[in-house]
């Protein structure tokens, strides 16, 4: 058990506040534009506040090529890897 | 249509419209009555306006998005609520039907609209959804019988009330397999359910309609869907810049006619024993006015050739949008300043002009959202630019161009670099780096423009422009502010206000 909620609840939590869908029906397959209807500039807008929220270094053109929920996990996690070491 | 034959249509049309706006259009009128007389909006239709952008087919002229804003141009040289009126028809009313409709609904609805018996409006504009029309509240579910009922309300309709047929934007979450998803629908006047409000009183474009829409479990067929179900916003992204670009085109005409009449009282109003025009301050005035009016063209022209390029379409009719509502305001403010107290009278017309021109900054975007979505753009997306072919008498100006648009690289590549994806946060930031590429897309459209025109006078408007251009760049690439003092100073406005 984690005091913190998971990497995935903390994404879900944000795309659900940019896309108004209830975190119960994001699908971590979800794709952000077709299945959650975020447009380019919301997608870059959630990755964006995912750097800020985790202190994340990312580059912008990292941030371009996310387009599922998933995928914003995977680059987070990533990100979070690699910053602990 | 081919785009000569298509200028000669245009040129036929503007010849009959300029005898039938002698007769018939009356702006002073139209302001003061709060309405376009309906022998106007005959005589237009009677003309093809109202059928320029629709297809052949369906009994239109099958313009070019280039034909439609010299058109727009046209009528608001004559009146901006008539220009505005037809615009809105042309642009957001039509044009997502003429895009996306099935062919049963273009078939049904075009040849009406085309000949002007039937007038369209295009609701998007909700109370809790303006520039954010991700917030839009108005739904469309599916019933067990596979029609849609419609609920919601829309405000800030134009032609609201004189429209037959509405463009509605609509979340329509599950329609179309999206979770969250918007859909454009055709709705009807006659639609029970729906009802236009009155007609709102307002700073300018008096003439114009503007009314809110109430919709009450408004039922429609699903083939009345434009397009594809739940893709409403890359629709709406084209249909936006068609608006765009064609609202823009309005600002041309009116701030050409502003420029005219200044230039004609400077050359003949004398003070201090001499004419306006021989003051230096006042002929800088007046050059930086026709600088601005030619580079508000060019961007318009420029954005029209892009018809066919979505992405470059949809950015350059923001830049378009901005550049030329704000230099329509710009103009017309100078024009005032330049007539002194006559420029302030009603009957001098400029009054109306600067009255009208102030929405276009508001409407179909507010600018400040609009610049700082246009710097995220340009942030993310770094888009090529085309290279300026030139002649050695235009080097100068294409110098200066190519400089303000390294400017522009320079500062974009230092934010990126410096800010990685948290650049998107800073919207200070993004604000100054969309208006910074909205000067480099005005300055490289001024140079080509001049090129392709090839005349002196367009050769010295386009270098004037450009130093414009330049002089305005610098300020944009420094930092802004420490938000440290507006925090505070905006805490203490904002103390005990929220209600």
């Amino acid at each position: 058990m984690t005091l913190t909620p998971s990497l995935e609840t903390r994404i879900i939590h944000m795309i659900s506040q940019l896309s108004a869908v209830r975190p119960a029906e994001i699908g971590m397959q979800d794709r952000l534009r077709e299945d959650l209807g975020l447009d380019s500039v919301c997608s870059m807008e959630l990755i964006s506040m995912l750097a800020e929220e985790l202190d994340l270094d990312v580059a912008l053109e990292e941030a371009m090529a996310v387009t599922t929920v998933s995928g914003a996990v995977e680059m987070a996690r990533r990100h979070v890897l690699a910053k602990a070491g | 249509m081919h785009r000569t034959e298509e200028r000669e249509t245009l040129a036929s049309l503007c010849e009959s419209l300029a005898r039938f706006a002698r007769a018939e259009i009356d702006p002073l009128r139209i302001d003061r009555e709060g309405r376009i007389p309906p022998a106007v909006l005959a005589g237009l239709a009677e003309l093809g306006f109202f059928g320029l952008s629709i297809p052949e087919r369906w009994g239109g002229a099958g313009f070019s998005l280039r034909g439609v804003c010299d058109a727009v141009t046209a009528l608001a040289r004559l009146d901006r609520s008539v220009a505005t009126t037809v615009g809105l028809h042309l642009g957001l009313g039509t044009r997502g039907l003429v895009a996306f409709g099935s062919e049963a609904l273009r078939a049904a609805y075009l040849p009406e609209l085309a000949a002007g018996r039937k007038l369209a409006a295009f609701a998007a504009t909700e109370s809790g959804a303006g520039s954010d029309l991700a917030a839009i509240a108005t739904r469309a579910a599916e019933l067990l019988d596979g029609r849609l009922r419609v609920d919601g309300g829309k405000i800030y309709v134009t032609n609201g009330g004189l429209a037959q047929v509405f463009t509605v934007v609509a979340a329509t979450p599950g329609l179309g397999g999206a979770r969250r998803g918007h859909s454009l629908l055709l709705l009807e006047r006659g639609d029970p359910g729906l009802s236009a409000l009155g007609e709102e009183g307002k700073l300018g474009l008096r003439g114009s309609s503007t009314t809110s829409l109430h919709l009450d479990g408004v039922e429609i067929p699903r083939a009345r869907l434009i397009g594809e179900a739940s893709r409403g916003m890359e629709h709406l992204a084209h249909v936006l810049a068609w608006g765009r670009t064609a609202m823009a085109a309005g600002c041309v005409g009116a701030a050409q006619v502003a420029l005219e009449a200044s230039s004609k009282h400077a050359a003949n109003r004398r003070q201090f024993g001499r004419t306006l025009a021989s003051f230096e301050v006042v002929r800088e005035q007046l050059a930086d006015m026709a600088a601005l009016a030619f580079a508000m063209e060019a961007l318009v022209h420029e954005t029209c050739a892009a018809e066919d390029q979505p992405l470059l379409l949809a950015s350059l009719s923001t830049a378009a949008k901005v550049f030329c509502s704000e230099g329509d305001w710009e103009i017309c403010d100078l024009a005032v300043q330049l007539h002194g107290g006559a420029g302030f009278l009603e009957p001098s017309g400029l009054p109306l002009l600067l009255r009208d021109a102030r929405i276009t900054r508001i409407f179909e975007g507010a600018n400040d959202v609009l610049l700082a979505a246009h710097g995220t753009w340009l942030a993310a997306a770094v888009p090529a630019r085309r290279a300026l072919v030139l002649s050695p008498r235009l080097s100068g100006a294409a110098l200066a161009a190519d400089r303000l648009h390294a400017t522009f690289a320079q500062r974009r590549d230092q934010l990126r670099a410096r800010l990685g994806v948290r650049l998107l946060l800073q919207q200070r930031l993004l604000h100054r780096l969309g208006r910074l590429g909205v000067l480099s897309a005005a300055a490289d459209a001024a140079v080509s423009s001049a090129e392709s025109k090839g005349d002196a006078q367009s050769r010295h408007l386009a270098i004037h422009f450009v130093a414009l251009a330049e002089a305005r760049a610098a300020p944009l690439c420094t930092d802004p502010a420490p938000l440290d003092s507006i925090d505070a100073i905006t805490s203490a406005l904002l103390a005990g206000q929220a209600s």
